[in-house]
Parts: C-alpha cells; structure tokens; sequence
C-alpha cells in the first residue's frame, strides 16, 4: 500500500493564519449597507400569561424601523426534537405566555442600538402572573403548577414531565439479592453555561429578490435553515444560511435560536439587514444554558468486584421547553451502559418542564454528569471491597466485539488498554495507596490521584443525517473542495483537506475548502453529535476518489497505459515501471475535457452512519442503533486539596484515548486540552446561580471559567485501533465532547483519594470542601 | 434621549495617522470595529473581565472596551491588523498557528497582542510569566496549553524573539 501522505499528520490548521491576523469574519464581524440594530424584548417573569402588548409608542419612535410581536408571524411550534411522541413544544416569539424569564416577546430593529434599545423601552405589556416552579423533583410532584396544559402528556398524572426515557434487561431485583454489596447514591449536577466567547450573534437580510440571507454563529447552517424555513412558512430554497468563522460554540449554538427568527422576521418586514448580537450578561440570562442532571444509582456488585445489577434513575430540568432535555435523559443512559457490562439493568430517565430557561446540549450532552456518577460509585465500591479502582474497572470493562443491549457492536474498542496504559504511565496504583496514606497524614496539602473513564458515540442518525461533498479538479490541477461542514474551531476544514489531499495525492495547500453556504455547498451533518471526522470525512474521501479515478482514466488513455500501472504524487501522474512517461494533474485534466465531449473532473461523495438503519434510536425505549463507532477514554487526575482553604488545585490530566484513528494528532490534542479545562471549570467552579428562574451571576466575573493561571498540565497516550486504507471508508470515532467526562470524574475520585472526602455534588467548591473536611475530622474524633 | 457630542481626536493606528470625530461616550473598541471596521479586535463581554478586546495603547496592553475613544488622543495603538507584515506573520502570530495556539480564533487577535507586549518588555519569559502575562484572556477553546508553548516558542527561550 502506498504511505499516507497527510492522514494522520499534525498538519497546523488551514485556517491559522487569517485567525491569527485578524481577517476572519465572524457573525459579530458582519457589516452590510443599511444595516439596522435589533433588539429582544424578553420576559421579566418565569411564568406569565400575556394580556396585552402595546407597541405603538416603540413603533412611533423615531429611528425605528420595524416591531414584530407574535402578531406579525404564523405561530409554527418548533422544538430540538419533533416527533409524534414529543411534538414541537415552542413558540419562536412567544404568542400567549411566556414560561421562563429572558423568553422573547418581542423584537425591534432600529438604526442604532441605543434607540433600539429605548423603543423596548416603549414597548407596554401587561402579564397576569402564574405561579412558577424551578426545582424538577417539585415540578414532578402531581400538585406543582402544569407548565404545558395542552401538551399531550407522556407520564400520567404528572403533569411537568416532558420526557420519560425507560428501559431494561435482566432482573435486577434477583441481580441485588445475590450480590456481596450494593451501595446506592444520588449525584447532583450544576446549571453551566457554555462560555463561547463570540457572543450570540445574527445579521439577517431578507432581499428584494425575495431571499432571507442569513449569517449567524452556529454549529451547522442546514439545520438552521430548514427551522428557519419551517418557522417563517417559507421554501428552504428562500433561505440561504452562510459560512462564517464561528467563536465557539460547545452545544450551544445548536438548534433554533429565537434571535435568529426575530431579525429575520424584522428584516422580512422592513427589507433592510438587521443584525441582533447578545450583551454578554444576555447570553447569560437569556442563551440556552447547559443542561443539569440529577442521578440515582444503585449497583450491585460481587465480592471479585463483578457488576451484577445496577438500577438508574436520571432526573433532567429541561426548563421551560423540551430543548434537548428529551434527548439527554437518552443519551445518559447510552452513558452509563456503553462502557462497562452489566448483565442486569434498569433505567429511567425523566426530563421535566420547570420555568427555568430552555437548556442546549454542551460538550459531552449528559456524559459527564452521568460519568460523574457512575465513576464515583465505582471508587464508592472498590474502598468497600479493598479493591484497586483500576482493577475494579478491568474487571468490568466492555470488551473488543462486544454487542451492546441496542444491537450496537462496540468493534474494536480500546477501553481497556486505555485504563491499563493510563494507569502504567502515572503509576497509578503506587500513588492511589499514598494518596490514601495522605488521609491519615497532617500535611496541609495534600495529594490524591483518581481516574474517570467513558465511552462515546461517534455520529447518529439526526437531520440531515448525512453528508456529501464536491472535489473539483481546476484548470491547473489544484482541487476545490465544497462541504457543507462548519469548523466551529475543531478544525474540520482542516482535516477534510487532508482527506481530500490524500485521496487525491497532492499537496494539502493546493486544496481549496469552500464550505457551509446552503445555497453551494451539498447538505452536511453538522458539528455536532461527534460523527463530523467520520460522516462528512468519508464523503470528502468518496468525492476526492472519485475524482482520482476520473483523472487516473484520463490519464490512462493519453499514456497509453492501464489504471493500475499508474502512480500519483505531486500532481503528477507516472507510469510506474517507467516514470519518464508521465502527465501532470493540469495536462490530465485538460486530455478529460477535449476528449470526453467536455467533461470536466467532479467527484462527488456520500455518507450515511449504519446506512441500513432507517431511523434514530428510540428516545422512549432506547432500543434500535445508536451509532457505528464507539470511542473510549481513561483519564487520570492528579490534585492538590489545601485542607485549610478547601482549594482544590489540578495539577495534571493524563489522557490514554482510543479516537480510531486520528486524522490530524495536533488537532486531538487541542480538543484535549480544551476538554480538560472545561471539565476543570465543571468540577470546580463553574455554576450558574439562579433566583426565581433568574440567572444572578450573568458575567465573566462571577462566573468562574478557568483562567491560565490555573492551567492543567497535560499528557495523552494514543490507542489507535482503526486504519486509514484507500478504497475503503475508514473509522475515525469522536474526539471533541467526551473527555470532559473523565476529567470531571478522574477529579471527583483524586480528591477522595487524597482527604476521604466524597463529594456528590458538582462543583466542588472550597467552601463545601471545608465543611466536608471538618466533618470527617469531628467524625474521626 | 440626549446623546453627547461629537470630538474631533487625531490618534495613530497601526503606525497610520487618524483624525477621527468621535462621540465622547464611546469606547475604544466600538470606534475601530464600527467606525473604522477594523474588526480583527473583538468583544467578548463589554464588561473589562475576558480580554478579547485587548489592543496595544503606546505598546502597553489595554482593555479596548474600557476605554474611551478620545483617552487614545494623540497615541499609538496597535490592534491586531497591524502586526503582519505585508503577508508576512509576525513570529507570534506564526507560532500561534506553528503551535495549534488557535482553535476557535476568537480570544487570538487579545491573546497574540498580550503576547507582544510580554515579548517586548522580557523576551525571555519564564512559564510563570506567560500564565500570568495571559491571565486577564480568556480562552474557552485550548485550555492555554498549546498558546503557553507558542508564546515560549516566540520568545529568546524557544530561539524565537531577536
Ligand atoms: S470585551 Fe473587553 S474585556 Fe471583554
Ligand atoms: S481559541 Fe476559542 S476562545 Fe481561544
């Protein structure tokens, strides 16, 4: 086989220097003749019915060239997911209530931000206050205020429920009768924000032909257009989503977003362009929050440490609307059974509807809260048996072939060479007994060692479920490549042009990346769900394949000899037993146009995950295939616990990641890094305060996201069980969302590991920390 | 709503002579992104605490949104645009790309300009320089990692640097 030239290389990313010299245009960045502010009027109240709304003074100001209410739109529901059982839930602008504070009520566009902002002013509306409920266990009880009186209900009598995912196998009860021990814990997880640092932003212009252009800053520009379209009542094809550079994202830019539909609207009333950006404090108060969980979990083990039974019950505050809350109290359980065995299991899973806002999925969608739980149990378990934690997981671990209770073959997964590797590199099991001997110690600091594992799904079946690319082979030979994929800073622009170069055997350089413009790029599935690298990548090697062999038969011909005897390397293509005779890519290309009746080279690509699966998973049952590729992950977290001031300071990660194959290292290494830190911010400090359903710390300076001088050191150890060969589509699994997992988990377990503290609850603040310290002490004493 | 009037500042941008009018109320960082379009300077919170907005004033790191429009009068500032030369990368900007210093992009124009600024005054920072020089930019994308090793590789240590 012929060496990869640029798959798996750290090729630095295309995009790097136009980042770094400032020309990148992002949404924020947007700037068109006449454009117009727009503003959001927003709810001050959690639960309300709208009497009235007057605008008549905001209209009448002057400056101001369009207010839309509810009153100028069709009143078409959207939601995250739109299903028989789950219909859309959501108004785009709200029509006779709003059910959470920041709900959007109405929009203004003005030619400036400040009489924008004094038409919101004008505008009067008179509520009738309903009562509120803001705690999901409250708003289960059958007595709490209903929320959605009209919304078909999926648990009878409650009323809030919105969500109910139940499954199960084997017999649990039995499973628990015949164990050695149970143990049974209820883990809480924080409201957290995302933290993108380009704010929400949206410059939408509805033109006189008729076409609403839009720029926003998302995670994938179809699925934004078919919800615009669906909500406006108008074709996909009058809608035209366009690229721009992307300032982060983490989940949180998924979905519809209502300012996205109200300058659009506002740009249909006045055709002129209107550009809507958040305030930082707006995308606190008023963005889609990340989404909290509550986990239950009862296990059931042997005395050798085996898993017998495990029982779980995830509780999700979806707020207001379902958002992905219906989705998360899915995926936690893919969380919880993907990566370890266990023979007997139940699940529920419940999302409820409170007067909180609605919530986004963000990196990880539910795998570190319920990796939290599961993991701390684990460590729960193994003190109780005398056990390594490491042993107690090998001894559990899924192992290569394994067939999942969905149907999903877990193939080649790496799981357990993960935790042997991790474990050998940080010498896990000397430390994890001193870390135990610093308990009894009376050092001030003291040091801990802990480690957190998952497993990730790689790309589902979720609109557009698939992807397709176009490689164009220009005049010259230098290749274009069209992807509907948007790099939300992952670097997919990057990585699809290694694929292309290496099916096409040139230089990565001379490939041109034209990508997430719904008018001419081909449909894509989006950044999100993991399966980018695997779903689009496979069509961008179909496309760039399918060019190779359009030019290799055009080369064929003019050199007289036959495809297999051909050779390609830097836009040459030789005859490989005698390399004088050769053509360039150019001269190729040109013979393809004069000698086939003008046919340029196109290769075009096609990519479905589990094509022969018609739909996604059950969100109800679980049952039916999640996904095609699971990757695995084992991280350890070495702390320092300062028992005087309860900090607790993270001294260094060490990932050992089974990501397939990794198509640029560089580019794994930085998700890496990134979710390191995110995890840190999760587990240590990060929480969005909330009273009445009204975020109370909605900035950066009461919002504690890691800053450098908390910077964790960082190491990985690459378990690469897939390969990259020509003429087949290859395996690459997920790398950017589930690491955050066994950060937050791996830390969780350190800091038992170094002072006897359990903490069940994220984040761990030093001021719990303390209370939990002098607890234990009096406890000892 | 009565809005203050305008003044007429000369300032240099990027080593370019400017005379601008500007509204007195307004910052720094809305004259060069909305008057001037120099949108390589971006905002990440308006409220003085991520750094997104950094720009160099007479080559000291400042807050641009902090900062009112007429206080640059007669300075020098320097935003991102103004680092390259011709196509050339600066060697930060280099290193930052070299480095995988950059993911999103949206914290690198403040980030590579606080850099400069350390640079300039101590070409030869420790790692503790670094972290602390960098400490008011936030970055949500890269855990810092991998722009602590470009701004090493940048400076007299990592052979960097003049
Ligand atoms: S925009 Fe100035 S510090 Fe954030
Ligand atoms: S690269 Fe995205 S915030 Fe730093």
């Amino acid at each position: 086989m012929d060496e990869l030239l640029h798959v798996g290389r750290s090729i630095p990313r295309k995009d790097g220097p136009i980042k770094a010299t400032g020309r990148a245009k992002y949404t924020v960045d947007v700037a068109l003749p006449g454009m117009l502010a727009g503003k959001v009027l927003r709810s001050p109240h959690p639960h309300a019915r709208i009497v009235s709304i007057d605008t008549g003074k905001a209209a009448r100001l002057p400056g101001v060239r369009a207010v839309v209410t509810a009153e100028d739109s069709l009143k078409i529901k959207h939601g995250f997911v739109e299903t028989p059982r789950y219909p859309a839930d959501q108004y785009p602008i709200a029509v006779d209530r709003v059910r959470h504070v920041g709900e959007d009520i109405a929009g203004v566009a003005a030619i400036d931000e400040e009489t924008a902002e004094e038409a919101l002013s004008l505008i009067e509306v008179e509520y009738e206050l309903l009562p509120a409920v803001f705690d999901p266990e409250e708003a289960m009880r059958p007595d709490a205020p209903e929320i959605h009186p009209n919304n078909p209900k999926v648990d009878e009598p409650y009323r809030n429920i919105g969500g109910k995912t139940a499954t199960s196998w084997g017999d649990t009860e039995r499973a628990f009768a015949e164990s050695y021990l149970v143990r049974e814990d209820k883990f809480y997880c924080q409201m957290r924000a995302h933290g993108y640092m380009e704010p929400q932003a949206t410059v939408a212009h509805f033109d006189y032909s008729g076409k609403l252009n839009v720029w926003t800053s998302s995670m994938g520009v179809f699925l934004k257009r078919a919800k615009l379209a669906k909500t406006l009542g108008i074709p996909h094809s009058s809608v035209r989503v366009l690229k721009t550079y992307v300032g982060g994202a983490f989940g949180g830019k998924i979905d519809l977003f209502h300012h996205e539909y109200i300058a659009s609207l506002l740009s249909m009333k006045c055709h002129l362009p209107v550009k809507i950006v958040y305030s930082r404090e707006e995308v606190f108060k008023a963005a889609r929050p990340a989404q909290p969980l509550i986990v239950r979990i009862k296990t059931g083990v042997a005395k050798d440490g085996e898993i017998l039974g495990q029982e779980i019950e995830a509780i999700n505050d979806s707020g207001a609307y379902h958002g992905s809350g219906v989705v998360v109290i899915f995926l936690a359980w893919g969380f919880a059974m993907a990566p370890y065995r266990a023979p007997n299991l139940k699940y529920e899973g419940y999302s409820v509807y409170t007067n909180n806002l609605v919530r986004a999925p963000q990196r990880g969608h539910g795998a570190p809260k319920m990796r939290f739980a599961v993991e701390s149990q684990f460590d729960m378990i193994a003190e109780e048996l005398g056990m390594d934690p490491v042993e107690f997981r090998l001894r559990n671990v899924r192992k290569p072939g394994d067939i999942l209770p969905n149907g999903d073959s877990v193939k080649k997964f790496g799981l357990s060479e993960c935790i042997e590797r991790v474990a050998e590199r940080t010498d896990f099991r000397n430390r994890h007994e001193a870390g135990k001997r610093e308990r009894e110690t009376g050092a001030t600091v003291k040091r801990g060692i802990g480690i957190g594992t998952t497993a990730y799904f790689g790309g589902s079946l979720i609109y557009p479920n698939s992807s397709s690319a176009i490689v164009k082979l220009n005049d010259d030979g230098s290749v274009s490549l069209l992807t509907g994929a948007l790099d939300i800073g992952q670097g997919c622009e990057t990585i699809l042009c290694q694929i292309a170069a290496e099916e096409l055997r040139m230089p990565v350089e001379e490939v041109q990346i034209y990508a997430a413009d719904t008018e001419t790029t081909p449909v894509d599935i989006g950044s999100w769900i993991s399966g980018l690298t695997y779903v689009t990548g496979n069509a961008v090697k179909k496309a760039a394949g399918q060019a190779m062999e359009k030019l290799l038969a055009a080369a064929a011909r003019e050199l007289d000899a036959d495809v297999e005897d051909l050779v390609a390397r830097d836009k040459q293509i030789f005859v490989g037993h005698s390399p004088e005779r050769k053509i360039s890519y150019a001269r190729a290309v040109a013979a393809s146009i004069a000698r086939d009746r003008g046919d340029s080279i196109i290769g075009e690509g096609h990519f479905r995950t589990m094509k022969d699966v018609p739909t996604h998973p059950s969100l109800a049952s679980t049952k039916g295939r999640w996904t095609e590729n699971y990757s695995s992950y084992a991280q350890v977290a070495e702390v320092e616990v300062d028992t005087e001031t309860g900090a607790v300071k993270i001294v260094k990660v060490t990932t050992a990641h089974d990501c397939g194959f990794p198509v640029n290292p560089a580019l794994v290494e930085g998700q890496i890094d990134g979710q390191v830190s995110m995890g840190q911010g999760h587990i240590l400090s990060e929480e969005l305060r909330v009273e009445n359903g009204c975020v109370i710390n909605p900035s950066f300076l009461e919002y504690k996201i890691p800053c450098s001088l908390e910077m964790v050191e960082t190491d990985y150890i690459d378990v690469i069980t897939e390969e990259y060969k020509r003429g087949h589509h290859y395996n690459t699994k997920e790398v950017g969302e589930g690491y955050v997992s066994g950060t937050v988990a791996s830390v969780a377990n350190a800091v038992f590991n170094a002072t006897g503290v359990r903490m069940k609850k994220t984040p761990i603040n030093p001021y719990d920390m303390l209370a939990e310290l002098k607890r234990i002490r009096k406890e000892v004493s | 709503m009565k809005k203050p009037g305008k003044r007429l500042i000369s300032l240099q941008i990027n080593g370019m002579e400017y005379e601008v009018a500007v509204r007195s109320d307004r910052t720094l960082l809305e004259l060069l992104r909305e008057d001037l379009m120099l949108t390589g300077t971006k905002e990440g919170c308006d409220d003085g605490s991520c750094g997104s907005c950094t720009v160099l004033l007479d080559g000291s790191p400042v807050r641009s949104c902090l900062l009112l429009a007429v206080e640059a009068e007669n300075r020098e500032v320097t935003t991102i645009e103004g680092l390259a030369e011709n196509e050339k990368l600066h060697p930060i900007q280099q290193a930052f790309v070299d480095h995988g210093a950059i993911q999103c992009g949206y914290c690198s124009p403040g980030m590579i300009l606080t850099a400069k600024a350390l640079l300039d005054e101590n070409p030869a920072p420790s790692e503790q320089d670094i972290l602390h020089a960098i400490s008011g930019n936030f970055c949500r994308c890269t855990g810092y990692n991998k722009i602590v090793t470009a701004i090493r590789a940048a400076s007299r240590n990592g052979k960097g640097g003049d």
